[in-house]
């Protein structure tokens, strides 16, 4: 599965530019540290965190994309590094917990 | 000289606070891990010639490095945190390396040490580079790569606006302000 099937079957809204890429798994948090930790290559990165520190965070462990999700508003600014990185910013107005079993549904889990 | 070519992963992984103190009597900034559950902001004291305030906390992590080869482990409570540099200084050595590096997809990152110990000893390049190894290793490097260097290569500290990659200001639910230069 691929950012650009998520966004199609899940109907998320792309914020800054990217390529699109593979996803495997899921990750779920809303502390950096907890993301420098844990995640995995090819995440997916749930959050609400919008702040700009979410994007060298994504890009040190190379997230597949970051889904801000309860539709919360993203500033340009984070928005603006993203883009220069190549990370994906998605937005979903879905909550975390109604999103992850979407997420679920399409078969993807805890890579 | 090991001959392992290693495969790091985290241990010893411990969550925290990064505390920012500052003295109000010579401007000293030092910093350190604490396990405390919730570091209190403003809480000053004396300490010989220094009057100390906590300035700032951040939640953070520290970890070691172990290798899944040879079980060496790598110390790294040294490390501070990662700064992402955001170009503020023209002039600056880590500005001129993002440049050069990013022109190749890699992607730098500067690892700061504890304060003030840091300044008389940085994190050694062998360390720094084992970090790099690591977070290559846990990313499709044919995407991107990562280089860690060291926070001695900024200009002037008092004038850098890097980003720290730490949890600051992750309570609220708005974000933060900008955050005040620590230095």
């Amino acid at each position: 599965m691929t950012t650009q099937d998520l966004i199609t079957k899940i109907g998320l809204k792309p914020l800054s530019k990217f390529e699109h890429r593979d996803v495997e798994g899921v990750f779920v948090s809303d502390m950096l540290s907890d993301v420098m930790a844990g995640a995995k290559s090819g995440n997916l990165w749930l959050t609400i965190q919008t702040h700009k520190s979410i994007v060298p965070a994504a890009n040190l462990v190379d997230v597949s994309a970051v889904i801000i999700t309860s539709g919360k508003e993203v500033p340009q600014d984070t928005v603006d590094l993203a883009s220069k990185y190549n990370i994906a910013i998605l937005s979903s107005d879905l909550a975390t917990f109604e999103l992850v079993g979407k997420l679920y549904g399409l078969g993807l889990g805890a890579k | 000289m090991s001959e392992c070519q290693h495969q790091w992963e985290m241990t010893n992984i411990q969550f925290g606070f990064v505390v920012f103190e500052k003295c109000f009597h010579c401007n000293e900034l030092r910093t350190y891990f604490s396990v405390e559950d919730n570091p209190i902001l403003g809480d000053k004291y004396r300490e010989g010639d220094h009057f100390w305030s906590r300035a700032e906390n951040a939640q953070s992590f520290r970890f070691d490095l172990k290798c899944t080869r040879c079980n060496h482990v790598e110390k790294f409570d040294d490390l501070m945190g990662l700064l992402h540099c955001t170009g503020c200084l023209p002039d600056c050595e880590v500005e001129t390396l993002r440049k050069k590096y990013e022109a190749q997809k890699t992607w730098i990152l500067v690892a700061f040490g504890f304060l003030p110990e840091a300044k008389t000893e940085p994190i050694p390049p062998h360390k720094l580079d084992m970090l790099t190894d690591y977070f290559n290793q846990r990313r499709d490097t044919s995407r991107s790569m990562i280089k860690i260097v060291s926070f001695n290569l900024i200009e002037d500290l008092s004038l850098c606006k890097g980003d720290f990659i730490h949890d600051v200001g992750m309570l609220s639910l708005e974000p933060p302000p900008g955050r005040k230069p620590l230095f």
